[in-house]
């Protein structure tokens, strides 16, 4: 078998290997690297649209939070409100049932003076009965009896000692 | 039946996926194997040391200026093209997103890596450049790398390496262009005009220098491992020649060849490949004319606004 001589220029060869770095290239270029980096945008592409997914997911949750804080914030309030309310209440019904009571035991003590008054007057006007029946007594010891001044004052003295 | 044919929907796809991987790989080796078969059947019986170029296969007249002839580094060089594309169609079989297999692993690995050579080398202007750089180290890698089984390595035979050269002395050329034809041949009489043809001998030294700075590594890798090996018969021949049955064989080739194809085949073919892709990035990048493309782009942008502002 013939052989090339060890340097050997031939146009068509030279043509031949042009061509075939050139076809090579195509091929690379179709046959790998087209297919790789098309999986490796398509995966690029997945987890950027993941990272937004979850960073929205994050904004909703932080906003979900702010909204509850907010609720948590009013609802609060409200029941502070109310149990002022209610202590306030409660002061004016106390306040009112202290006064309520303090009237009704003027009442009962005015009425107590009342009644010791009546009472004062009734034994005052039963004592004045008593010394007019006394003195009517006198009286008529004093008529059946000589009045001497010994005995009108032995009379006086009994009197007031009978008193 | 109905389970069989349950089970067969179910592994169809599977089978079939592996039934195309088989084929993909008998794809890549095949076109090997033929080229160490006719390589076998054509190879002359001869003792002595014959280093000549490639063996012509197959001659054609009638072509303009030369006889084409088709010779081994033509045929090995289609076989290694047909091994790569069978790898390429393997690597990329079955990608999915989630990158589950190791082989979608290298395939992305040698993706990524040759995108951040040519970035790194000629700057993102020459993003298309990585698939001509791939097919280059791809190429030149495995056509050095063919002669550890036995074939001639295409890149031993100064054709081939002509033809890649004179495609990276079109690009640079293509690339030189850019800032207007008339500018490119102004670039010749550059400091001064009398130094026009020693600018033209040192624009065609490129293509020269690469396409023989690779083929003359190959070759004389080659060479060396070829005398060598003769040499090592010889002296096999002439020390233990009068053993009866061992003298027939030549017990000093063991050894030493293998390590000098490790440095010559592997080493010397893997770095080749690596120096002609980084000399293409650094020639084509580096033969940008930046200012005179500027200009150009102005020159054009005014032109647009005046056809604009003519038709208002």
């Amino acid at each position: 078998m013939q052989s090339l001589s060890i340097i050997s220029v031939n146009i068509w060869q030279i043509l031949i290997s042009f061509a075939n770095l050139a076809i090579l290239t195509w091929i690379i270029k179709k046959f790998l690297f087209k297919p790789v980096k098309k999986v490796m945008d398509a995966r690029r592409e997945t987890i950027d649209s993941a990272y937004a997914r979850a960073d929205a997911a994050e904004a909703e949750a932080e906003e979900h939070r702010k909204n509850y804080a907010a609720a948590m914030a009013a609802v609060n309030q409200t029941t502070d409100q109310m149990i002022n309310q209610a202590a306030r209440d409660a002061e004016r019904r106390g306040a009112e049932i202290e006064s309520a009571a303090r009237d009704r035991a003027r009442e009962i003590r005015e009425q107590a003076e009342a009644d010791a008054q009546l009472e004062k007057k009734k034994a005052e006007d039963e004592i004045r009965r008593e010394i007019a029946d006394v003195s009517t007594q006198l009286t008529e010891k004093l008529l059946e009896r000589e009045i001497r001044p010994e005995d009108h004052r032995g009379l006086i003295d009994s009197f007031l000692e009978e008193l | 039946m109905t389970c069989l044919t349950e089970e067969n929907r179910t592994r169809g796809p599977d089978a079939r996926f592996r039934v195309k991987d088989r084929l993909l790989i008998a794809m890549m080796i095949l076109p090997l194997v033929c080229c160490i078969a006719l390589k076998v059947c054509f190879t002359p019986e001869s003792e002595g040391v014959d280093i000549s170029g490639a063996m012509i296969y197959l001659t054609i007249q009638g072509f303009p200026v030369q006889d084409l002839v088709i010779t081994e580094s033509q045929i090995n060089s289609w076989a290694i093209m047909v091994t790569i594309l069978g790898f390429c169609l393997w690597l990329t079989h079955g990608l999915t997103e989630k990158a589950e297999t190791k082989r979608q692993l290298a395939a992305e690995w040698i993706v990524e890596k040759c995108e951040n050579l040519v970035s790194a080398n000629m700057g993102e202007r020459y993003a298309g450049y990585e698939y001509l750089v791939a097919a280059i180290m791809g190429l030149s890698a495995l056509s050095s790398l063919s002669c550890l089984i036995g074939l001639f390595a295409p890149t031993g035979d100064v054709n081939v390496t002509a033809g890649w050269a004179i495609l990276v002395f079109a690009l640079v050329t293509y690339t030189k262009m850019q800032g207007g034809f008339l500018n490119y041949l102004k670039g010749f009489t550059e400091p001064i005009p009398i130094f026009t043809p020693m600018n033209f001998i040192s624009e065609f030294s490129l293509p020269v220098s690469m396409a023989f700075r690779h083929y003359g590594n190959v070759m004389s890798g080659a060479v060396i491992s070829a005398l060598i090996g003769t040499a090592l018969r010889s002296l096999s021949r002439m020390v233990l020649g009068w053993i009866p049955v061992i003298g027939s064989i030549p017990l000093l080739q063991i050894g030493l060849p293998a390590i000098l194809s490790i440095y010559f085949d592997v080493f010397s073919g893997l770095m080749q490949a690596f120096i002609f892709a980084m000399l293409t990035m650094l020639n084509v990048s580096g033969s940008f004319p930046q200012e005179a493309w500027e200009k150009r782009q102005a020159k054009k942008a005014i032109r647009k606004q005046r056809a604009a502002m003519a038709k208002a």
